[in-house]
């Protein structure tokens, strides 16, 4: 939602919008009679007054702003803080007209100042009675419990009008403001536009030209519900949209925070899980439930652990724990401050956890009470403490000590067996060396004095700390005669043929099986920290304890959480406590989180849309009633995401064009969904749909990541990396450098260039939403950059291929690739004109230069329909999601 | 501020819509979708002194008492319970030992200024200063105190200065990006994109990232067969593709955008990689930024590129540093005096630059960060760890050039360097006045949004400071 909604004196402005599009709607409450201390005025007091005047210790001068009572009291002055009836007399009013208060920051704004006369004026009430006592700091205010993100959800009523003419619930919302403000949904997009717009949204790929004419031919009425089941099937489905979630939850391949980031081998156990969860639709209750306590579901704690990864299930559970691993994690690297970076991964940790699942920015409250939610500071310990057993940050586990091997009970005895014969081998490689050493020294010796000979093999045979001086200068005497070490300079032959046994030895260790690693989130059976909240957020200034519960604002709400009880296994049961507690389908704010984000993902704009931040410095829901009722049918179908895909992706909301004059006009950033918001392909469809279309994307699931590194000109590219510290270098890495972006190594230091420059985010810790940036990189990488000219080319090749010498043909087909669409026959004279003119400028220029020997022979036609294939790649028709 | 929530925006809405005879009236609708923008340069409305600026952007909060604002009081409590009344963030933990500055302070220049022993460069080119020593930012948060001051208000999301800037102005150069951002090589500073984003206002303006190591921009070359005439070609047969494409999407901006950044991005393949090549500077150039010293190397080489940019006519450079650097809550002794180091040589040597180029006048420099910080010390546990905590109530920055005033030390904080006292500038009056800088009035540069007219400084009262004007 645009920043006015945001925005903090600009309130008219805010309003005027508001009523614009015509979103007043009876959860706002937008009524104009009496002003209430409560909801108007107490705000004002709060935003300028209350943090001084109330919520420390001791208030500024004695005058205590949180309770109209409190404003009775007399003032230092003399003076009269508050004449009800009479602003004009109230030092209250007077103050701030002078300009002396507020000391700091915003001054009142007009506006604000108005309300605040006014509710003097007509007399200074409050709509109930106050409480008579009030704790020590902030106010969580009746106000503040009445806001919206932290009611209950409620499943509204569908809108008057029903549900006739192939209207679903959510357009039955979204139509009811559409109309409110004057606006109609835009028409039904064509099925070309509709295929190419649900293929890449539910797979991150272009659909095949067959699949667009196949479905363009349906004439079946369901032939748009039996494409989406047939996408929501595909493995296509989970390689892209649990690429979503891995945004949130900040995945990476390696560690972050030090310098060296080093990385994390094993985290794409992880990853795989998160694709198959999607795939299988797993419910999201279940999801979460395992990511956060996955251990305590498997009944384990770390030393039960090793066993329990055995079993297929206990180890899904513990695989997904990794959630809680993911933030950047310098501990086990070289830091400063090694007790600083072990602190800053829980914090880290519990920003990923809160921004994902709450939608609150509780990680402000570590090392204050939160400026704007009512969230404390002992709020943030005690959600913390939920965590802290498994962190323990004073008994740490470093990265290499989280992980538990994966060999089965006979795959460690068959490695320990080879190890073993492997050490036999070495044994005797040994015993020949010195063998041979020993007959060297026996020619060798007998090149000394005769009368030496004794004393130098007495020498030779004693060990080198015992030698007498008189031995030391026999041998400093004869060097060469010793023959102890260096079978190398007296016999190369014989050298090898121990090298050879060595040999036999490293490459039967290689034949052992090869030891995969978990890396999981455990407690230590019976190992639970005493938490504390730490003053300023300093974990080196420990205060009072704090016990493990739910925020007071979450649990106020609904009279209700979470106790956490502890665990025949020795776990303290503290997170599945609280997972289940958040999967309950009586937390105000999980289900709204997760179906806001789902939405912003199909839609291109949140609900909300600041999708980590349901709070007061977050935006507002543009339709809140719709909001609720996603959120509820979510929890009432099981949490399944595939049938609430189905609900978005089967509504006239989602299957209208693009193109609505306006919908564009009048509400351009779509806060209505008047129409689909166009959307350029996100940085690894973009990728993706490339090499698809060249023929070249290896669609290989699962398993270790493509590596990367860096080429010679600095971009960080698919391959091997080969570079030394002076040299940039990368080699093919073969087919893996063609799996889809999901495989890539995501190593937070080294963002892959094709994809960063297209708004992938880089891990620091999570990305809670996206940017869709348009900067000239962008152009110069698809003018100039290796990997589009390098795919042009094979697009090219692919096309001529399929079509040889025909460029018309060829024409045509790249149109059908890439736009999924039929070529106006202008565009393929254009094109055709393009082509000669370029084979021309192509063969001049291969003409006039001197190819090196060897070369390649130049092919000016394949080249010129390689660089109209660049145009085509680069086009707004194929970056755009219409 | 939600914390007005709605009943106040209710009331206040109809109290304006009494005045303005409004309230029966249907609510105008906004006008959008049609408007196209460019980069184009623009006449500002009122005469201008600036034409660009540098923004040298300190985000952690560097620390006033120990740079810019000498306090005896300090010194002489030091290592005492602060004797008067502190508005600490949270009282119940705060330290309330004052930590006297360890740096001594002395007067420079014509003007008098006293700077701290940190800044031994620019205490060299005091004359040429303005130094404010009465900035506040609002809200005691990073995030908040960034917006406010990058941005124009507390809040996130919204377009940065710079974006206002190349909205208003447009650029001198048709062949660089508007708004260039120089990163620094440990990364982006914390809130990364929040530094130049161009919030709601069109793609366009957006600030464009240089990379902080060679290569600096990346593909700038096209391939040798395609150079040239070729490419040209190329780009003509994609821009009409692209128009025809548009016509079946009239008032799309990004797509605009997007057209607009491929002509651009031409352009930038000769002037990017001369704009961005140091090498054919002169040495005593290099050596007065400290090119050619390890410590300075990286800060030097991106102002002398900032200095390059500006006169190629880019509007807006900002120079950031990594995370936030300057937040020293712990280890102030050791890492204030590094973070001085590395870039003290740099900023002054960027204003002698400029100045001697005459383009001083037209060229804003701007020195700060978005808070400062406290007179009491931070992290009591033995004198390496002491630190200092976050102060938007009262901190010093400093600017040069483009219509400010030299040799001038404008405000004052009490005694104690903690609140601002004398003449405040809140960071939206600074933005007033750099608007005014720039021909602009900060309450008529607006971008229609939901049937509101927005601006930089949107509601705020913001003032143009004349004392900063020379």
């Amino acid at each position: 939602m645009p920043a006015s909604f945001r925005a903090g004196g600009g309130i008219c402005q805010i309003t005027l919008g508001f009523i614009a599009l015509g979103l007043g709607s009876s959860v706002w409450g937008l009524r104009a009679a009496e002003v209430s201390f409560e909801k108007d005025v107490r705000p004002i007091l709060k935003a300028h007054c209350t943090h001084c005047h109330g919520e420390e210790e001791k208030p500024e001068g004695g005058v205590d702003l949180r309770l109209r009572r409190f404003m009775d009291a007399p003032l230092e002055s003399g003076g009269t803080l508050l004449v009800p009836g009479h602003a004009g007399r109230s030092e209250l009013v007077q103050i701030i007209r002078r300009g002396e208060m507020p000391k700091k920051g915003k001054k009142m704004s007009e506006p604000e100042l108005a309300v605040l006369e006014q509710w003097i004026a007509q007399g200074a009430k409050t709509t109930r009675p106050e409480p008579q006592q009030l704790p020590p700091g902030a106010l969580i205010s009746e106000e503040d419990r009445a806001y919206w993100a932290f009611q209950p959800v409620q499943r509204p009523a569908l809108p008057e009008g029903g549900l006739s003419g192939g209207i679903t619930p959510v357009d039955a919302f979204v139509g009811q403001k559409l109309k409110a403000a004057g606006l109609d949904f835009a028409p039904e997009a064509d099925r070309r536009t509709l295929i190419r717009r649900v293929t890449l949204d539910l797979t991150g790929l272009l659909p095949a030209p067959k699949e667009v004419e196949e479905f363009v031919n349906d004439p079946a009425v369901d032939a748009y519900e039996r494409l989406v089941e047939r996408l929501l099937a595909s493995k296509a489905y989970g390689e892209r949209w649990s690429r979503h979630w891995l945004d949130v939850v900040g995945y990476a391949d390696s560690n972050g925070y030090a310098e060296a980031d080093s990385v994390r081998p094993q985290a794409w156990r992880y990853r795989d899980y998160v694709i198959r969860a999607f795939n299988d639709d797993k419910p999201w209750s279940e999801f979460i439930q395992e990511q956060l306590a996955g251990d305590e579901l498997a009944g384990v704690t770390h030393a039960t652990t090793q066993e329990a990864v055995l079993d297929p299930r206990r180890r899904d559970d513990l695989t997904a724990t990794a959630f809680l691993r993911m933030a950047p994690d310098g501990t086990g690297d070289t830091v400063d401050d090694p007790k600083l970076a072990k602190n800053q991964v829980v914090a880290e940790q519990i920003k990923v956890a809160t921004s994902s699942l709450l939608g609150l920015t509780v990680a402000c409250a570590q090392c204050h009470d939160h400026r704007y939610d009512p969230i404390t500071q002992a709020d943030y310990y005690r959600l913390r403490a939920i965590f802290d057993p498994a962190y323990h940050w004073e008994a740490w586990r470093t990265p290499a000590q989280r992980l538990y091997s994966l060999y089965t009970a006979e795959e460690r005895a068959k490695a320990a067996a080879i190890e073993e014969q492997a050490k036999a081998i070495e044994v005797d490689a040994r015993a020949m060396g010195k063998k041979f050493l020993d007959e060297i020294f026996e020619v060798e010796v007998l090149k000394l004095p005769e009368a030496d000979r004794e004393p130098y093999r007495l020498a030779r045979a004693t060990v080198e700390k015992s030698r007498t001086p008189e031995q030391k200068a026999l041998i400093k005497k004869y060097p060469s005669a010793l023959a102890l070490y260096s079978l190398n300079l007296y016999d190369l032959k014989k050298q090898g043929e121990v090298d050879a046994k060595m040999a036999e030895a490293t490459k039967l260790r290689a034949t052992k099986p090869a030891e995969g690693f978990l890396m999981a989130l455990t407690e230590v059976k019976g190992q639970v920290p005493v938490s504390k909240l730490f003053n300023r957020g300093d974990h080196e200034q420990p205060k009072q304890a704090v016990q493990p519960g739910e925020l007071g604002i979450l649990s106020g709400a609904t009279g209700e959480s979470f106790k956490p009880v502890a665990l025949t296994s020795g776990s303290s049961g503290r997170r599945l406590a609280y997972a289940q507690w958040l999967t309950s389908g009586r937390h105000p704010l999980v289900a709204r989180v997760l179906v806001n984000r789902f939405w912003l993902n199909h839609m291109g704009r949140g609900i909300v849309n600041t999708p980590g931040d349901f709070g007061r410095q977050g935006e507002l829901p543009s339709h809140p009633e719709l909001l609720d009722w996603l959120a509820d049918e979510f929890v009432q179908s099981g949490w399944k995401l595939k049938s609430l895909q189905r609900m978005m992706l089967l509504s006239r909301t989602y299957r209208q064009s693009s193109v609505s004059a306006p919908s564009l006009k009048q509400d351009p950033e779509n806060r209505l969904y008047g129409r689909f918001k166009m959307q350029r392909m996100d940085a690894e469809t973009l990728r993706d749909s490339v090499l698809a279309v060249t023929g070249a994307l290896v669609q290989d699931s699962y398993g270790p990541p493509s590596e990367i590194g860096r080429d010679p000109a600095g971009r960080v590219v698919a391959g091997v990396d080969k570079g030394t510290i002076t040299l940039f270098k990368v080699e093919s890495g073969g087919k893996a450098d063609f799996r889809r972006s999901i495989y890539l190594q995501v190593r937070r230091t080294r963002p892959v260039t094709v994809l960063e420059t297209f708004d992938a985010p880089v891990m620091v810790p999570n990305c809670e939403m996206r940017s869709q940036t348009t900067v000239a990189p962008q152009s110069l990488l698809l003018m100039n950059d290796t990997f589009v000219l390098e795919n042009s080319r094979r697009l090219a090749d692919r096309l001529e291929a399929e079509a040889p010498g025909d460029a018309a043909t060829q024409i045509r087909r790249a149109w059908l690739l890439l736009y999924g669409e039929p070529a106006p026959e202008g565009a393929v004279a254009e094109a055709q004109a393009y082509l000669q003119e370029q084979t021309q400028s192509l063969t001049q220029y291969h003409h006039d230069i001197q190819h090196a020997k060897g070369a390649p022979k130049p092919n000016p036609p394949q080249e010129a329909l390689a660089s109209l294939c660049q145009v085509l790649l680069s086009s707004n028709r194929f970056l755009y999601i219409e | 501020m939600h914390a007005g929530g709605f009943g106040l925006g209710s009331l206040a809405l109809a109290s304006l819509l009494q005045q303005d005879g409004l309230m029966a009236a249907p609510v105008k609708p906004a006008t959008f979708g049609e408007a196209t923008y460019d980069l184009l340069p623009k006449q500002p409305p009122h005469e201008a002194k600036a034409k660009a600026m540098i923004s040298l952007f300190m985000m952690g909060g560097p620390s006033q008492m120990d740079l810019f604002d000498p306090k005896p009081m300090l010194t002489k409590y030091d290592g005492q319970k602060f004797p008067g009344e502190i508005k600490y963030d949270n009282l119940a933990q705060a330290s309330s030992k004052v930590l006297g500055s360890p740096w001594k302070f002395q007067k420079h220049g014509q003007c008098g200024m006293e700077l701290s022993e940190l800044l031994p460069h620019l205490s060299k080119v005091v004359d040429d200063i303005t130094l404010i020593r009465s900035m506040t930012s609002g809200v005691n948060n990073h995030a908040q105190a960034l917006y406010a001051m990058n941005a124009g208000r507390t809040t996130a999301g919204r377009p940065a200065l710079g974006s206002w800037l190349t909205y208003g102005l447009g650029s001198e150069t048709q062949d660089l990006p508007a708004y260039m951002v120089l990163a620094h090589p440990g990364g982006l500073p914390t809130f990364q994109g929040e530094h130049y984003t161009n919030g709601w206002l069109p793609a366009l303006f957006q600030g464009t990232v240089i990379r902080p190591t060679e290569p600096r921009i990346l593909n700038l070359d096209p391939p040798p067969s395609l150079a040239g005439r070729p490419q040209e070609r190329q780009l003509r047969l994609l821009r009409a593709f692209n128009e025809q494409h548009l016509s079946g999407h009239p008032g799309e901006l990004d797509l605009q955008a997007r057209i607009a950044s491929y002509e651009l991005a031409a352009n930038m393949q000769t002037a990017a990689r001369e704009a961005l090549d140091i090498s054919n500077e002169p040495a005593s150039i290099k050596k007065l930024y400290g090119v050619d010293n390890p410590v300075t190397r990286d800060y030097a080489t991106r102002c002398l590129i900032a200095r390059r940019l500006v006169e190629r006519g880019v509007r807006y450079v900002q120079v950031l540093n990594s995370g936030q650097s300057w937040d020293q809550h712990s280890a102030l002794l050791s890492s204030l005096p590094k973070n001085c180091a590395a870039c003290d040589q740099p900023s002054a040597a960027l204003l002698l630059d400029l100045k001697q180029r005459g383009l001083l006048d037209t060229t804003v420099v701007h020195w700060g960060g978005e808070m400062g910080r406290l007179p009491v010390l931070q992290n009591d546990a033995g004198r390496d760890k002491w630190g200092r905590d976050h102060n938007t109530y009262g901190f010093s920055m400093w600017a040069a050039g483009g219509g400010l005033k030299r040799g001038y030390v404008h405000g004052e904080t009490d005694e104690w360097s903690h609140k601002a006292v004398v003449d405040e500038v809140h960071h939206y009056d600074w933005h007033a006045t750099l608007m005014h800088l720039f021909g602009l009035d900060h309450n008529k540069l607006t971008y229609q949004r939901n049937g509101v007219a927005a601006s930089l400084t949107d509601g705020q009262g913001a003032k143009v400071v004349r004392e900063l004007l020379a």
